[in-house]
């Protein structure tokens, strides 16, 4: 196989999910933590109506960031998410597949589940699961989503986040992240390195703590008055950027212990409160995907 | 006879899980082999789990169980039959035993009684109930449910293979039909196949690269070990955890050896330790001289390497969980843990308690107030600098040794880093205690504060809950304060909670809590650990004080086990029950000899008073064996005073004085323990 890119390895993950029929959605355009809190996941969890998905999301975490220098860390990373729901049994065979798909002769690695429990407090979610380990390092996390936003799912959801700059820096054998190929002769480093150290700077250095904490107070009353207007999803993307503010708030050293309890509170009330409102909607249009699966299943 | 056999293939389980689960299920089932074949013997129960499944086989069960034969007793004979015809009595008691007059039998003379055989049930109808019964009752510490979520288990299921007499015995788990298909290993074998017997399964099962026994799994595992070792000519960490991790983590049980780079090697031992063992589950390899290496084991669920993937791999975590710590150790020591100090202040401690610099500044306080010395003043002001470095941020469970590293490095003396080092040592029965007596001061100061702190903030455990883990901060400090012989901490709980209350400013009253609480814990310890005292012999030296001083406490135990089997003893033992029963009430222990009356307890009373006196003496100079002799040796004293003399006589005042004799007897040795709380058996030293 021709070296593996950045890019050939989401278009065959692509692919592979595709052709076992999933949505191929497009990331969120807001700034997220995780491909979890795209509603593609975080809301579709919710509720009765089938729902199989797979997308790219770009991935923010303020407080990892290295300014390029670090050749493992990244403040801003690309997950590969799918969700299956309800999780089909054979959903380890399936992932296994993916990794025969982008290359990887299994019977000459070592493949194992290690357990790792995810748990959201922020989102109200937890969920039971393994971080893959190939090889002994990890590139996945393979979670069964129990609860979101403080709701206990039936049917279940299988979520498996496969971390893309990891998978192809093994895959290619590369020691630095700025090394791998986004695509032949373009350097994930070329594309992404000054990204790093502005936003490593800003979020660091530069952002502004008075102006952060003022817009968390605006975009979380935001978030409130489209809850009260019944317009959940607007609703929910206010909380997400909250959710953001606090990130950036947390990296700039600007949340004190006592603050943070109470930060992770208010973005929490939010959140549950979104998955209430959400499931309520669903309900109330009947839950379509469920009618469009009984009608072509 | 014939074996059943059965496989639950799930996904995979949590490796710590297994044994604790492989215990529960050898239990139930060795119960469910009891019914059938009513023995339950050692070697009749296997059970063997891999990551993914649990397997197990039971041993030479009958095909049915025996009949079993009962007597049942049934109305009186004199209202079973009326003019020689059975009665409605009679009938409807045959009625529900489910028997005739034939069965009746001439056994008890008063009332009817019938012999009714319950007959034998076929064994694969009890397998057919039990065993599903077993395996869905099985709790797991964290459940999941999976699928359209109706079921909570560890993980979803597969497939259930049930065998029995070399036949499928069909049943059913959470849904799933069992049937006699299993597959191989996920990656190397994964094509499914049928099994015949458990003799089949774990042939064909090692055929397609799963070792189905765990032990076997982890034999393989330790002889490779060695053998990679060996080819860089060192040698496997000690570690007994890792290997029970590994078994499990596993169904073909390989190892791979890897490397990270030499300039790791710089690092604090302790850090590239931690990263390995408890991060990334890889064991250490030494060189003959015990030095770390830059070699490593790492588990691998694969026969073999071919291609170095895993080496590979492995090293390249490793290298990289290393290039952080590197970069946290080179901006640590940038600042020296004496400029923390003032950072603790941003870092809470409890919201009601304050931050981590407010608990430093208690924790001095209280040292200080133990011992007052240069080097635990500044292992005190220090222990906790080391919260804020990055290393300690980064790996939590290296507290407290990240600091006396840091300590060491500045050039702080010994006595000084190690304390620092040591000072969250013992965490747990068997861990060891800090090894100098400043880590000894620091420890127990650091445990005070949290303990007088949460308790005076009403956040004490309850129950199985203790979030902060205080039970286990009470436990080092009375394992630190019963290790006399290695450090001379001269302290007693009463005083250390003293000192714990003042640094919070002398406002708490939670003294009397905390003293029961601490009582708990020296029972515990006492009676569970290598102290081995019984649990009578603790309650009646604790009776005579123990929170002045722990190791007197220990004293007075040790003189008390030595001295309670002597024949004089457990007679003085008895005695003092009488007395404690006789003089119940009365308090006085003034004798007037003028109205002693018998010669036996004028003798008495002379006894008493040179033997109380001796006992004083030897009580003042902690030599409690010797004054527990003296005091069985007034046995056959007053075993001839019971005998002679009449205590409770109706003149008042005799009677009142020999009361205050005895109360003078019996209370001898309250200073060294309340023998009345001994457990004696009159039969251990006086034939009856």
């Amino acid at each position: 196989m021709s070296r593996v890119t950045f890019q050939s390895l989401i278009l065959r993950l692509q692919n592979f999910w595709a052709e076992r029929g999933c949505i191929i959605e497009s990331s969120l355009d807001l700034e997220v933590g995780a491909g979890t809190m795209h509603p593609a996941t975080y809301l579709r969890v919710l509720g009765p109506e089938p729902w199989n998905v797979a997308y790219v999301q770009p991935s923010r975490r303020p407080a990892d960031g290295r300014y390029g220098d670090n050749p493992f860390r990244l403040g801003k990373h690309y997950q590969f998410q799918v969700i299956l729901k309800p999780s089909p049994l054979d959903v380890q065979d399936l992932y296994l597949d993916s990794l025969r798909a982008i290359g990887l002769d299994l019977t000459k690695h070592d493949l194992r589940f290690e357990e790792d429990n995810w748990e959201s407090p922020t989102l109200g979610a937890w969920g039971v699961g393994w971080q893959i380990l190939l090889d002994g390092m990890e590139i996945t996390q393979f979670t069964y989503f129990q609860q979101a936003g403080g709701i206990d799912l039936a049917p279940m959801s299988a979520e498996i986040t496969y971390g893309l700059e990891r998978l192809t820096m093994f895959l290619a054998r590369q020691a630095s992240v700025f090394d791998i190929d986004w695509t032949a002769g373009v350097p994930y480093g070329a594309v992404r390195k000054q990204d790093e150290y502005e936003f490593s700077k800003y979020y660091f250095e530069l952002a502004d703590i008075d102006v952060h904490w003022k817009l968390l107070d605006i975009y979380e009353n935001e978030a409130r008055r489209c809850l009260e207007a019944k317009l959940v999803l607007p609703a929910y993307e206010w909380t997400l950027k909250c959710s953001h503010l606090f990130n950036t708030l947390d990296a700039r050293g600007a949340v004190s212990v006592t603050e943070r309890v109470g930060v992770i509170k208010r973005v929490r009330d939010l959140a549950v409160r979104c998955a209430e409102q959400y499931f309520a909607a669903r309900k109330e249009l009947g839950f379509p995907l469920l009618q469009a699966a009984t009608t072509h299943g | 006879m014939a074996d059943y056999f059965f496989e639950l293939l799930t996904e995979e389980i949590p490796a710590w899980m297994h044994d604790a689960a492989a215990a529960t299920l050898r239990d139930r089932l060795g119960d469910l082999c009891a019914q059938i074949a009513g023995r339950a013997a050692d070697d009749t129960v296997t059970v063997q789990s891999t990551s993914r499944r649990i397997v197990f086989v039971l041993h030479r069960l009958p095909a049915r169980t025996d009949d079993q034969t009962k007597f049942v007793k049934g109305p009186p004979r004199t209202a079973a039959y009326k003019d020689g015809s059975p009665t409605p009595a009679l009938l409807g008691f045959l009625k529900k035993q489910n028997a005739s007059l034939d069965d009746l039998i001439e056994q008890d003379p008063q009332y009817i009684t019938v012999k009714t055989v319950v007959p034998g049930v076929e064994t694969k109808d009890i397998l057919a109930r039990g065993v599903p019964q077993i395996i869905e009752n099985l709790r797991w510490p964290k459940m999941m449910r999976w699928g359209a979520g109706e079921h909570s288990y560890i993980r979803p299921i597969h497939s259930i293979i049930s065998v029995f007499e070399g036949e499928h015995l069909p049943i059913t788990i959470f849904g799933t039909q069992s049937g006699t298909q299993t597959v191989g290993h996920r990656t190397l074998a994964p094509k499914p196949f049928n099994v015949s017997s458990y003799n089949d399964y774990v042939t064909k099962l090692e055929l397609a690269r799963v070792v189905v026994d765990p032990m076997r799994r982890r034999e393989v595992m330790v002889h490779r070990a060695r053998a990679l070792s060996n080819e860089v000519d060192g040698k496997p960490s000690e570690d007994a955890s890792i290997w029970s991790q590994w078994q499990y983590l596993t169904e073909y049980p390989g190892l791979v050896r890897a490397e990270f780079r030499r300039e790791y090697l710089a690092l604090p031992e302790e850090v590239l330790v931690t990263v390995m063992r408890v991060h990334q589950k890889q064991l250490p390899i030494r060189d003959r001289k015990d030095r770390l290496t830059n070699s490593f084991l790492a588990v691998l669920d694969n026969n073999g390497d071919p291609e170095g993937n895993a080496a590979y791999g492995n090293s390249f975590v490793t290298n990289a969980r290393f290039a952080d710590a590197q970069f946290f150790y080179e901006t640590d020591r940038r600042k020296k843990l004496e400029e923390r100090l003032e950072q603790l202040s941003h870092l809470q401690f409890q919201e009601k308690l304050g931050n981590y610099l407010d608990k430093t500044r208690r924790i001095e306080r209280i040292a200080k107030g133990i011992l007052d010395d240069a080097d635990v003043a500044t292992a005190a002001r220090l222990c906790k600098t080391d919260l804020v470095t990055e290393m300690v941020k980064e790996f939590t469970d290296l507290q407290g040794r990240v600091g006396g590293i840091y300590a060491r490095e500045e050039g702080l003396p010994e006595n000084v880093w190690q304390a620092v080092y040591d000072h969250y040592q013992p965490v747990s029965l068997d861990d060891a205690l800090p090894r100098n007596l400043a880590g000894a001061v620091v420890s127990l100061a650091d445990r005070i504060d949290t303990l007088v702190g949460f308790f005076s903030i009403g956040a004490k455990p309850t129950g199985s809950k203790d979030p902060f883990g205080l039970r286990r901060a009470a436990q080092g400090v009375v394992q630190i304060l019963l290790n006399r012989d290695k450090r001379e901490v001269k302290i007693g709980i009463d005083q250390l909670i003293d000192l714990g209350i003042e640094a919070y400013g002398g406002g708490a009253s939670v003294k009397d809590e905390l003293l029961a609480f601490f009582a708990e814990r020296v029972r515990t310890i006492l009676e569970a650990s290598h102290w081995q005292f019984a649990y009578d012999e603790i309650a009646a030296t604790m009776e005579s004080g123990w929170a002045s001083s722990l190791t007197d406490l220990v004293d007075r135990l040790a003189a008390l086990k030595a001295t309670r089997s002597d024949p004089n003893f457990l007679s003085v033992l008895d005695s003092a029950k009488r007395i404690a029963n006789i003089t119940e009430g009365h308090v006085s222990r003034q004798v007037d000899s003028s109205k002693l009356e018998h010669a036996t307890e004028k003798r008495l009373n002379e006894l008493a008073d040179v033997a109380t006196s001796q006992i004083d003496d030897m009580v003042a100079h902690r030599q409690y064996r010797p004054a527990l002799e003296s005091f069985a040796a007034m046995a056959p004293e007053l075993e001839t005073f019971f005998k002679d003399v009449m205590v409770n006589v109706d003149d008042q005042a005799v009677r009142a004085n020999r009361m205050s004799l005895l109360r003078k007897v019996g209370g001898a040795v309250m200073k060294i323990a309340d023998v009345t709380k001994i457990v004696v058996d009159r039969r251990d030293y006086r034939a009856p």
